[in-house]
C-alpha cells in the first residue's frame, strides 16, 4: 500500500516547519498560523476516525498542534522537515495518554493556549438531509437498506448482513454501489452547506 | 487504494471507518491522510454522506425495509418509535401521535425458500395506483419484514386504507406471499 503522498521535505508544512524553527520563540506568528491552518483538518480527520467524536477531536486538534508549534519554537523537534511524521507521532501519543489520563492534555492546555494564536478550525461539510432522503428514494431497495443500516450506528458488513439474511460480501458490493450512487445524486442536485 | 493516483479510494475509507481493515491498513491510511488533503477532503465527503443518512432516518424522511434490530436500537436511543405487528395476512387500525418519530409495520410471512421479494403497496387515496418495490431484501429465518414508513409523508395524510401485498418472485411467475391492510386515521389527541 501506498502510505504518503509525495510532500517530502519541500512540502509547504516542511517549509514552515523550518521557518518556525529557526526563528526566535514566538517571531514567526505568521508562519505558526499558516502551519496550524494546514494541519488542523488533518489531525481533526485523525480524531474523528479514532474518537468519533467532534467535540474530542477540535480537542485534540487544540492539543497537538500546540505541542507541535511550541516543539517548533523550542528548537525540540529534531527534524522539521519531517514535521508530518511528528504530528502524526503526536496525535497517538496523545490518543494514548488521554486513553490513560486526561490530566495531560488539562496542564497543556493550560500551559500554552493562550500564549498561541489558534487559527479557525476546520469543519467538515454538512449535506440538507432532506437532499439526501431524495437520493435515497431513487436507491433500489437493497441498496437504501443496507446503505441506513451501515450508517446508523456504523455497522460493519457482517452485521448488517446478518439482519438482511445477506452474506458479508454481498452486502460490500450492495453498499459500494448504493454509495457511489447517493454520492452522484448528491454532488448533482447541490453543494454541501 | 488506487496504486496509479496514489489516492485512496471512498470504499477502503468506508470499510476503514466501518471497522472493517486490519490494524496495518489502518495505520497506512493514517499515514496517508496526514499528508493528503485529496483524500482528506474525500474522507470529509464520507462522513457528511453518513451524516445525511442517519439525520434522514432520525427525521422521518425514509422509507426502507428494515430490521427488528433496527427497530430496537432507534428506540434504545430513546427514539419515539410506533410499532404495528401484523399477524399473517392481518390488518390493524393504525394512527401517528405529534411525538412519533418512527412509524414501523412488522409483518408476519412464510418467507422460508423465497429467493426473490416484492412489495406492492396500494392506498385508497389514489385507486388504481400500484408501486412496486422490486427486490426487496429479507431474512427468511426471521419470518416477517419490517418496513419502516416515512413520518414526514404519513403525518399529513386524511383517513385512508393502505393495502401492502408480499409477492414471491419465481421462475413461473409471481406467488402472493401475505396481504396486510392497514386502517389509517389521522391523530385525534
Amino acid at each position: 500500500m501506498e502510505t504518503l503522498v509525495p510532500s517530502g521535505t519541500d512540502g509547504p508544512e516542511a517549509r514552515l516547519a523550518r521557518e518556525i524553527a529557526r526563528s526566535a520563540a514566538g517571531e514567526a506568528r505568521e508562519a505558526e498560523g499558516q502551519l496550524y491552518r494546514l494541519l488542523a483538518p488533518r489531525v481533526r480527520r485523525y480524531g474523528l476516525r479514532h474518537l468519533r467524536d467532534g467535540h474530542a477531536a477540535a480537542d485534540l486538534v487544540q492539543q497537538v498542534l500546540t505541542l507541535t508549534i511550541e516543539q517548533l519554537r523550542a528548537g525540540a523537534v529534531r527534524e522539521p522537515d519531517r514535521v508530518l511524521s511528528f504530528v502524526l507521532g503526536t496525535c497517538r501519543m496523545t490518543l494514548m495518554d488521554q486513553r490513560r489520563t486526561d490530566l495531560r492534555r488539562q496542564q497543556l492546555l493550560e500551559r500554552h493556549a493562550e500564549s498561541i494564536s489558534v487559527a479557525d478550525i476546520h469543519e467538515a461539510p454538512r449535506l440538507d438531509h432532506q437532499r439526501v432522503a431524495d437520493c435515497m428514494d431513487r436507491l433500489p431497495e437493497r441498496e437504501r437498506s443496507v446503505l441506513v443500516l451501515s450508517f446508523y450506528d456504523d455497522q460493519p458488513s457482517e452485521a448488517v448482513g446478518a439482519q438482511l439474511g445477506m452474506s458479508s460480501g454481498n452486502v460490500r458490493v450492495i453498499r459500494h454501489r448504493g454509495l457511489h450512487k447517493l454520492r452522484r445524486c448528491v454532488q448533482a442536485t447541490g453543494t454541501p452547506r | 487504494v488506487n496504486p496509479h493516483a496514489g489516492h485512496l479510494s471512498l470504499e477502503l475509507l468506508l470499510q476503514d471507518w466501518l471497522g472493517e481493515t486490519e490494524p496495518q491498513v489502518r495505520d497506512a491510511i493514517d499515514t496517508h491522510l496526514m499528508a493528503c488533503d485529496a483524500c482528506g477532503a474525500l474522507f470529509d465527503e464520507l462522513l457528511a454522506l453518513g451524516q445525511g443518512v442517519r439525520e434522514a432516518l432520525r427525521t422521518g424522511a425514509v422509507t426502507m425495509v428494515a430490521s427488528a434490530d433496527l427497530l430496537a436500537r432507534l428506540a434504545a436511543q430513546g427514539m419515539q418509535v410506533r410499532e404495528y405487528r401484523l399477524s399473517h395476512n392481518g390488518s390493524v387500525n393504525c394512527t401517528l401521535a405529534p411525538q412519533d418519530e418512527v412509524l414501523a409495520a412488522r409483518m408476519e410471512a412464510p418467507l422460508q425458500g423465497v429467493r426473490r421479494l416484492d412489495l406492492v403497496h396500494a392506498i385508497s387515496l389514489a385507486p388504481g395506483v400500484e408501486h412496486r418495490a422490486e427486490d426487496v431484501p429479507f431474512d427468511p429465518a426471521a419470518g416477517e419484514l419490517v418496513v419502516l414508513t416515512s413520518v414526514g409523508r404519513t403525518r399529513p395524510l386524511p383517513a385512508h386504507t393502505s393495502e401492502l401485498r408480499l409477492l414471491a418472485v419465481e421462475d413461473g411467475g409471481n406467488r402472493e406471499l401475505g396481504r396486510y391492510t392497514f386502517h389509517h386515521q389521522p391523530w385525534s389527541g
